[in-house]
């Protein structure tokens, strides 16, 4: 076969690889569903021995993305991980959200959807109290939640958080392009209903444009050479990067003005269904886990929370890396997992 | 009878690997002068701005649709998630009702628990309340009668 059939096949090979991602198995770790409101799903992965630890693990996904990254596939799951380690673990996927979600904000979401959805957990549990566990946006909520709830209906007993973005005064690029007077925010969730999922995936790209578009398709190209490639791997994480999920207005004007903006969480003039979000009040042993290269949550945003609780076990993981690959991948299979697991088995 | 290999010699050079080398040399340049673009705040300004007309657009279209439908008396996308919001909104109500019942269980639970640790206490010094079973009989019995 000479060098140009080669490269026909390859180039075949790849409109393959990227047409057929979007069919890719993921998030394929049996689960049952112990509760469901609204869009939003709280799922309890299925363990074939009881757990080996009491505290359960539950984690909270951010609203923009699919909540399978955790659940990417077999192998490369930090769920299975978790399982494995002998931990009871439950995931609440905030879903799809449709026009009807329009007014449905992260006040809500922080008042009405995960206090229940603790609650469940737990009572499926029996009754224990939880580790909270939140990634990106959803590491934000967690934190807003065990501020606001820290005892009740859910003892949180410990607080992780995987690049989690708190403190918004040099967000970094994404900051500059959501700034007040230049971004037209109140114009676009006044407009549309929901704020489409391709919007922050565009944000995302801009902070790196060559290698999340161009660079993308290259190193696709040069691995389809490679006999080890694990193009299952890169298919599910295309799938992922690919399948944004819509914000809802409001909660996405909410995002961006009372967090982005006005940077009211470290401000301590945040305020929830009625009351001001104090993350002092966080007490429980908190594990903060950064990236970095992370441009999504540059290390300004991450480094706050350490100092904002009173948590007397304030433990802090910074890796290198980006806002994804520490999280998932093999870099976070040997790296990150063992170490939260390792913390969480301490502190258990 | 030529070889494969004077075949392959005479095919035209391969523009994707032409494009791969200028991509590859000059990737890290391009990149740079990208994110200096996009970090300047002109650019956050200017993007704003189309993304204000682009929504100033959608909505001459949405206002638009919305006319026309009401004209023809079919339901608008707002009609169809007014519908949906109001099912949400049942559910939360719901779901209150739910948060009121678990409270009254956990509430009995702990009373139950609690009455079940003075039972071994209660027994040895006094002997089962006969009258109050009665009571409770007589008044669920009044009950029943009550028009």
């Amino acid at each position: 076969m000479t060098s140009a059939d080669v490269d026909d096949r390859r180039a075949l090979e790849m409109v393959h690889a990227v047409l057929s991602a979007r069919e890719a198995p993921v998030g394929v770790t049996p689960r049952e569903l112990v509760w469901h409101k609204n869009k939003a799903r709280l799922y309890r992965y299925k363990r074939q021995t009881p757990p080996t630890h009491r505290t359960p693990v539950f984690l909270v996904l951010p609203l923009i993305n699919r909540a399978y990254i955790l659940d990417l596939r077999p192998g490369a799951s930090f769920v299975e991980h978790l399982l494995q380690q002998g931990f009871d673990v439950f995931l609440l996927d905030w879903g799809v959200p449709g026009d009807e979600d329009r007014t449905l904000d992260l006040t809500t979401l922080l008042t009405r959807y995960l206090p229940r959805a603790t609650r469940k957990a737990s009572e499926a549990a029996g009754h224990v109290p939880l580790t909270v566990l939140g990634y990106c946006i959803g590491g934000t909520l967690a934190a807003c939640y065990a501020a606001l709830y820290p005892k009740s209906p859910v003892e949180v007993r410990n607080l992780v958080l995987f690049t989690t973005p708190i403190d918004f005064s040099d967000a970094g690029k994404f900051g500059a392009l959501t700034k007040k007077g230049v971004f037209p925010v109140e114009q676009l969730t006044s407009t549309l209903p929901l704020v489409p999922g391709q919007m922050p995936d565009l944000g995302a790209k801009l902070l790196s444009p060559l290698p999340t578009t161009i660079g993308t398709y290259m190193r696709l190209w040069d691995r389809l050479g490679d006999n080890g490639f694990d193009l299952a791997g890169w298919q599910a994480m295309y799938r992922w990067v690919n399948e944004g999920v819509p914000f809802p207005s409001a909660a996405y004007r909410q995002w961006i003005v009372e967090f982005y903006q006005e940077n009211r969480l470290v401000r301590g003039r945040l305020e929830i269904g009625g009351r001001v979000v104090r993350l002092g009040n966080i007490r429980c042993p908190l594990l903060n886990v950064a990236a970095s290269t992370d441009e999504i949550a540059p290390r300004p945003t991450t480094r706050a929370i350490i100092n904002q609780v009173s948590s007397t076990d304030a433990q802090e993981i910074v890796l290198q890396g980006g806002h994804v690959g520490i999280v998932v991948g093999r870099a976070a299979k040997n790296g990150l997992w063992p170490r939260v697991t390792e913390w969480l088995t301490h502190h258990d | 009878m030529s070889s494969p290999d004077n075949q392959s010699s005479r095919r035209p050079p391969d523009p994707f690997e032409l494009w791969r080398q200028i991509y590859e040399t000059n990737e890290r340049a391009w990149n740079t002068i990208l994110e200096r673009t996009v970090s300047n705040p002109a650019f956050a300004e200017s993007s704003g701005k189309l993304l204000e007309t682009f929504l100033s657009a959608q909505k001459t279209v949405r206002d638009n649709m919305r006319t026309y439908l009401e004209q023809v008396n079919l339901p608008t996308r707002e009609d169809v998630s007014r519908l949906g919001e109001l099912i949400v909104s049942l559910e939360e109500k719901v779901d209150q009702l739910d948060d009121r019942l678990s409270a009254i269980e956990a509430a009995l639970r702990s009373q139950a628990s609690a009455a079940s640790a003075d039972r071994p206490a209660a027994t040895t010094s006094q002997p089962p309340e006969r009258p109050t079973t009665s009571h409770a009989r007589k008044q669920s019995s009044s009950r029943g009668t009550t028009p």
